[in-house]
């Protein structure tokens, strides 16, 4: 009763139940009012959409087509993109090379494009110390002033030969013809290419069949095919093609009509899946070579036409001089019988007999050398050895067989204009010795050049000029270049990348990569008729980089004299378009590709190729718009005229080494000629193909494994950089961690107690790495098999320190005649860590 | 579970071993296509995402009779009693009869990852990281690359090979606009299949009898991968070797019957 | 008070039940008459706060505004006599908003299409302050027009506008409403939490759909599927990337 008289005020005053009452208001009406239910619905889709999650601009989706080459295999590829975003690479239908498919580093070529972390924002200088990776920005003109200023001050005092190039360029190719000149015109004779097979493959062709080119197989029509090491299926040659030509040869394999045998010493891919795998001892594939070749001759097996007519030092012969020599056919008679082959090589004689045999017995049989992807170089007696296996079944200039080629048609340029300093230049003598009486095949020799630089007290060589290569982590010499690069003063870098030689140099000169710039494509490696393609820019440039050819020519033009007379053009585009005038004036080749018709199907029955163009401006629009040019017809057999050798014929015995060893010995005496070039058979035997036991010197009791580089089609080796979705694809038994691994045959391994993952180091006279085990069964026991492309010293997350560079502890001898590096066999121990 | 209806198409994949290289560039293809992360350590093969993976197999014979082969595993669409869909508590995976296609659904996931446990072909994967955005320490630049026909996915959520049913969509766009209400065989192809470089995987809807798939499936080479949990994946495999077919776990050891020229 | 519960409580006639009812209407009866003694005006206020919250500021916090760039008439470029030479107004709205040859939608009109028309340095068609602007500010410096999209659906969705407006003959108004007749645009609100435009995510806050165009969300999509018999597009991966 006393509460009703109380006063309104009191009566509603804020007290603990009206406080109540008013949050049971507020609940009730928040209840019913949208915000709790909207609120946990919006978080609950918030928590779909984190802000950083990207979500990727979408627009007009387009393809752009061009040409891939980041490997000389030169597919053709399409970018596709939406708007002007570059998102994906796929192969090309309308590209006779790759019929649709791909390899795996060509599909993550984007990665090589867009990653910050790998390309130079544009030129650079260093600041840090060498290796640091320091380096801070100048301009273009800074910094082509500064290297023009140093190359003509070189010039000056007279000495021009100490500016070296370092070439990855595609052999041929425009960019690589410029670096050429421009070091003939500054006055250089020291022009160095990366080794690769197709060193090999010409020089092999050069002494066998006068051929200056590469070697080119019609594949596709072969119904047997013999390879030598070749990684058919891990990326030898164009990796586009001989994938799609793999599939073509299996796609009714319970009924099939090509055989494949594959010799290697490892259970590769290509070797697992091949019909046979025929494992000799690493190095001896020569001897099976003439093993086969004894039996192929002992029973009568040969091209009787072909040898009789077309070749020569088959049977015996004489030279120049009028000495008599022994033919191949008695000296592979008389060494290479297949029970002393089994035991060079390790192989059952039956094996080889039955293979020899199958060779033998087939329509179009084709025998292949190489190397894993072909990235390197090979044996010049081994190749060719494996050549005269060809020519004893009368398979060259043959469908589906070895192709004998003109070059592609392309102009020449004008002569260069040296003046007096580059005259003199160029009379000095080679840094390499290549091209001397010693190496007389052999265009340049990258090893020599390390040696050279490391033996003497002040370095020859002043600056080092590196396009698109990485000889610091590339080169299979046991670090020698690395070595020598640190006694070089200057070094400039024109690599779009980060890679291990541009962290060594002093100024980058950064290119685009391949998706922003047009190049061109000479002939991509091993295919059987003539192509000539460009590339495309897909994109503008995405940071301040300019064209290698661009940069030379400006570079030329700033030094003056003579190299500014010799490169008479404003761009790269006009020099391209100066050689591309050729094809034109060839009056043949095709610019467009049918797919229902692959080049190859007609190839062995075409005669002629008649032009899709009307006038030189209508093939260069046609050109620049599809990327291709090629004439896929070829004349055959021509064995009267085909042959460019001094017999004029197909030489089992070469008169070439006979004359250069004539040339060399007329200066000292025969035995040290020989030990010049390397070569450690006597007689008669140096004229022809023949097995020699590697330059390897350490003694077996010290080192008594081998070790064996290899190649993965889907990891990196040479220059371009590893795109990181290829790491996706590597096995955890290849790479794990940052530790890359060994493969032991478990036999091997069980001797020095090893288990699967163990940490072991591998050790030659040049130094030691450190990988983990793997025990693969298909490893030959007492090989250590590593692959390359591991162990980068540059690069970013997804390379630096990743695994061994088993380059690093090559042992390389010299392969006789050729001086190449034999990094396929070098003598290793077994430490544990 | 699920009802299983039969419906219009069935999409399914036939992979050939005989012509497999195991070179990886359906792996590349196929993470570039659907905007998969990469770490940079991609070794650990918990953690690293492959909607399709190269599995290496070896004969286990000594040398010089070691042979290797190789599977590559995109996700099997299994057809029946989906192990994944039956499991999922959160309706992020579904099977849709109507193309065979086992759908997944990044924003709908809430990571539980019990779908990893119940899939036998490992072929789920789960986002420990960001792919892109907070991953840029390592990965800078690369976002440029991502297709705007595929979400990027965030952490936290599991992810597997679609068949890049984006693909179809794309191709029934494009029909449409060409004023046609079906899309011809080769206009739906997954990345993989057709990156392939020896044409190794051929892809297909398996209730049309005149598509190549069908026919492929009935060869004597054909097989499945783990058959007799009767799953009904709609990835085949083709093989004339006989360890390879066995590695398929379908056989009791008296069953195995070795694949002849006479089959065929 | 005691005497009166005590004697309803003892009444004979009604059972417990009925007490209670008595007794609950009382006590409300009781709170009504004295809404200030009883302290219903505290709930009340509570409840008349919570629902202002919820149903006035909340909607308001939640959205942001923003004003198109330009304002653009759809009125004016959709009369049939404004030179298009498209005799349908669907055709009139696909001559900008167009497929492509592959089927996709391109969506708002780059600078290149308003360009057919705009392009025209004699009469550029410039004539009211929004026009001389638009010419001024991005035709002149070949900049595309930063429109914001009502419709845009998240990253995860796929929407095919060929499927449905082609195929499925659905008119532009069905999602989109009488667009083509305003000649205003309207702010642009955006859902400061999912960034989805007010559009996408429901012009009522209640949920409430009057329109077919009023919210664009999964159910929606299913439902309009469902109801058209295209029950087969409620697969996850026909709407969904």
């Amino acid at each position: 009763m006393e509460k009703e008289r109380k006063g309104f005020w009191e009566t509603i005053a804020f007290n603990r139940r009206n406080f109540i009452k008013l949050l049971v208001g507020g609940a009730v009406g928040t209840a019913v009012s949208p915000l709790p239910w909207k609120l946990t619905d919006d978080i609950a889709i918030w928590t779909q959409n984190w802000p950083w999650v990207p979500v990727p601009d979408a627009g007009e989706f387009s393809y752009a087509k061009t040409v891939c080459t980041l490997c000389p295999g030169g597919c053709g590829v399409k970018v596709r993109k939406t708007d002007n975003r570059p998102i994906k690479i796929e192969g090309r239908t309308d590209y006779p090379v790759n019929p649709g498919g791909i390899c795996p580093l060509g599909a993550g070529g984007l990665q090589v494009l867009y990653n910050d972390n790998i390309r130079f924002p544009g030129p650079m200088k260093r600041v840090g110390p060498r290796g640091s990776g320091k380096f801070m920005d100048i301009s273009w003109n800074e910094a082509l002033k500064e290297l023009a200023k140093r190359l003509a001050g070189l010039r000056r005092q007279g000495r021009p030969d100490a500016i070296v190039a370092v070439d990855g360029n595609p052999a041929g190719t425009t960019t690589s013809l410029l670096v050429q000149r421009f070091l003939k015109a500054v006055g250089s004779p020291n022009y160095e290419r990366i080794p690769t097979a197709e060193d090999t493959y010409s020089m092999a062709n050069w002494l066998t069949t006068g051929n200056k080119g590469p070697m080119a197989y019609d594949l596709e029509n072969a119904d047997f095919i013999l390879s030598f090491g070749c990684g058919l299926i891990e990326g030898w040659g164009s990796p586009g093609r001989v994938l799609n030509a793999w599939g073509l040869w299996h796609s009714n394999p319970l009924a099939r009509r090509v055989k494949i045998v594959q010799v290697e010493p490892r259970a590769s891919n290509t070797a697992s899946k091949a019909d046979e795998w025929i494992a000799p001892l690493p190095g001896t594939e020569t001897a099976l070579a003439l093993g086969l070749a004894h039996v192929i001759i002992r029973e009568g097996l040969y091209h009787q036409g072909f040898v009789q007519g077309h070749a020569f030092g088959f049977t015996d012969w004489r030279s120049s001089d009028g000495k008599e020599h022994k033919g191949f056919k008695k000296l592979v008679l008389d060494n290479y019988s297949p029970e002393k082959v089994a035991q060079i090589t390790g192989l059952k004689p039956s094996k080889i007999v039955s293979l020899a045999r199958a060779f033998g017995r087939s329509r179009a049989p084709v025998a292949l050398c190489g190397r894993g992807k072909g990235d390197l170089n090979g044996s010049l007696y081994e190749f060719m050895a494996i050549q005269c296996l060809n020519a004893l079944k009368g398979n060259i200039n043959q469908p589906g067989g070895v192709i004998l080629s003109k070059p592609i048609p392309l102009s020449t340029w004008p002569e260069i204009q040296a003046d007096s300093i580059a005259q003199k230049g160029l009379e000095k003598p080679r840094l390499d010795k290549a091209q001397t009486l010693q190496f007389p095949f052999t265009g340049s020799l990258i090893n020599n050049l390390s040696e050279a630089i490391l033996e003497k007290g002040k370095s020859p060589v002043d600056t080092l000029l590196i396009f698109s290569a990485n000889p610091a982590f590339t080169l299979p010499d046991g670090g020698s270049f690395r070595k020598a690069m640190e006694r070089i003063p200057y070094i400039v870098s024109f690599s779009p990348f980060k890679d291990d030689s541009a962290l060594m140099a002093d100024l980058i000169l950064p290119d685009h990569t391949y998706l922003e710039k047009t190049e061109d494509i000479v002939w991509p490696r091993g295919l059987q008729y003539p192509l000539y393609a460009l590339t495309k820019p897909v994109t503008s440039p995405l940071y301040n980089t300019r064209h290698n050819g661009d940069t030379l020519i400006t570079l030329a033009k700033l030094v003056g004299g003579g190299p500014a007379a010799s490169f008479p053009w404003s761009n790269y585009e006009q020099a391209l378009r100066e050689r591309v005038k050729g094809l034109f004036e060839s009056g043949g080749g095709l610019t467009t590709y049918d797919q229902s018709a692959p080049a190859w199907k007609g190839f062995p029955s075409r005669r002629g190729v008649q032009s899709d163009y009307s006038s030189f401006e209508d093939m260069w629009k046609k050109l620049k718009s599809g990327g291709l040019w090629y004439y896929p017809a070829h004349d055959f057999g021509n064995w009267e005229t085909i042959f460019e050798t001094p017999s004029g014929a197909f030489e089992f015995a070469s008169s070439r080494i006979e004359l250069a060893l004539n040339e060399l010995s007329s200066r000292t005496y025969l035995g040290a000629a020989l030990k010049e070039m390397g070569i450690r058979a006597k007689g008669d035997e140096v004229f022809v193909p023949h097995f020699e036991k590697g330059p390897v010197a350490e003694p077996e009791s010290e080192y008594p494994l081998i070790m064996v580089p290899y190649t993965l089609i889907n990891l990196s080796s040479t220059w371009a950089p590893n795109p990181p979705y290829l790491n996706k694809t590597l096995f955890d038994n290849q790479l794990r961690k940052d530790d890359s691994f060994v493969e032991i045959n478990p036999q091997t391994a069980s001797r020095y107690g090893l288990k699967q993952g163990d940490r072991i180091f591998i050790e030659s006279p040049k130094g030691r790495i450190a990988v983990r085990v793997n025990l693969f069964e298909g490893a030959m026991p007492g090989v250590l098999f590593l692959p390359l492309g591991f162990g980068h010293r540059a690069y970013d997350a997804y390379e630096r320190n990743k695994g061994a560079n088993p380059n690093d502890i090559v042992n390389a001898g010299k392969d006789p005649i050729s001086g190449h590096p034999v990094w396929w066999q070098t003598r290793v121990k077994i430490l544990k860590a | 579970m699920m009802k299983e209806e039969k419906g219009k198409y069935k999409y399914g994949m036939v992979i050939d071993l005989d012509k497999c290289s195991g070179c990886g560039t359906c792996m590349v293809a196929c993470a570039s296509e659907n905007n998969v992360s990469v770490r940079a350590d991609e070794s650990d093969k918990e953690r690293s995402i492959t909607w399709m993976q190269l599995f290496k197999i070896t004969n286990g014979k000594p040398f010089p009779d070691t042979e290797v082969s190789y599977f590559p595993r995109p996700c099997m669409h299994c057809h029946h009693h989906t192990p994944c869909v039956s499991v999922c508590p959160a309706t992020a995976t579904r099977i849709d009869y109507n193309t065979g296609i086992v759908s997944q659904i990044y924003t709908r996931c809430i990571g539980c990852r019990y779908c990893q446990a119940a899939c036998p072909y490992h072929a789920r994967y789960f986002n420990w990281w960001d792919g892109y955005g907070l991953a840029k320490p390592f990965s800078k630049g690369l976002e440029r690359a991502l297709s705007p026909e595929v979400s990027v996915r965030m952490r936290g959520v599991v992810e597997k090979c679609s068949f890049c049913h984006h693909r179809l969509m794309s191709a029934k766009s494009k029909a449409y606009a060409e004023g046609r209400r079906e899309i011809r065989e080769d206009e739906y192809i997954p990345a993989c299949a057709e990156a392939c470089p020896t044409q190794a995987i051929t892809f297909g809807d398996l209730n049309n009898p005149r598509h190549k798939v069908s026919q492929l499936i009935k060869s004597p080479r054909a097989f499945r991968l783990l058959e007799r949990l009767g799953t009904e994946p709609k990835v085949y495999y083709l093989s004339s070797k006989s360890w390879v077919r066995k590695m398929a776990d379908n056989y009791l050891p008296n069953q195995f019957q070795q694949v002849t020229k006479a089959m065929t | 008070m005691e005497q009166q519960m005590r004697s309803s409580g003892n009444s004979p006639k009604g059972g417990w039940l009925s007490t209670l009812i008595d007794l609950v209407l009382s006590y409300y009866a009781r709170i009504i008459s004295q809404p200030f003694q009883s302290g219903l005006v505290w709930f009340l206020g509570g409840l008349g706060g919570a629902l202002f919250v919820g149903w006035i500021l909340f909607p308001m916090a939640l959205y942001s505004e923003q004003t198109q760039p330009i304002n653009f008439s759809h009125a004016i470029h959709t009369m049939p006599d404004i030179g298009l030479d498209e005799p349908t107004e669907l055709g009139r709205c696909l001559h900008c908003h167009s497929f492509r040859n592959d089927g996709t939608f391109a969506g708002i009109p780059k600078l290149e299409t308003c360009m057919e028309c705009h392009d025209d340095p004699e009469s550029p068609l410039g004539e009211t302050a929004e026009e001389k602007k638009f010419l001024k500010q991005y035709v002149a410096n070949e900049k595309e027009v930063p429109w914001f999209s009502y419709y845009k659906q998240p990253d995860c969705v796929y929407f095919p506008h060929i499927a449905h407006v082609k195929m499925g003959k659905i008119d532009c108004r069905t999602c989109h409403g009488d667009h083509a007749k305003t000649d205003n645009l309207p702010l642009y609100k955006k859902n400061r939490l999912t960034k989805y435009s007010i559009n996408i995510w429901g012009k009522h806050i209640s949920g409430y759909k009057a329109n077919t165009w009023d919210r664009m969300k999964m159910d929606d999509c299913a439902e309009c599927h469902t109801k058209t018999g295209h029950e087969e597009n409620n697969a996850c991966f026909v709407c969904h990337k």
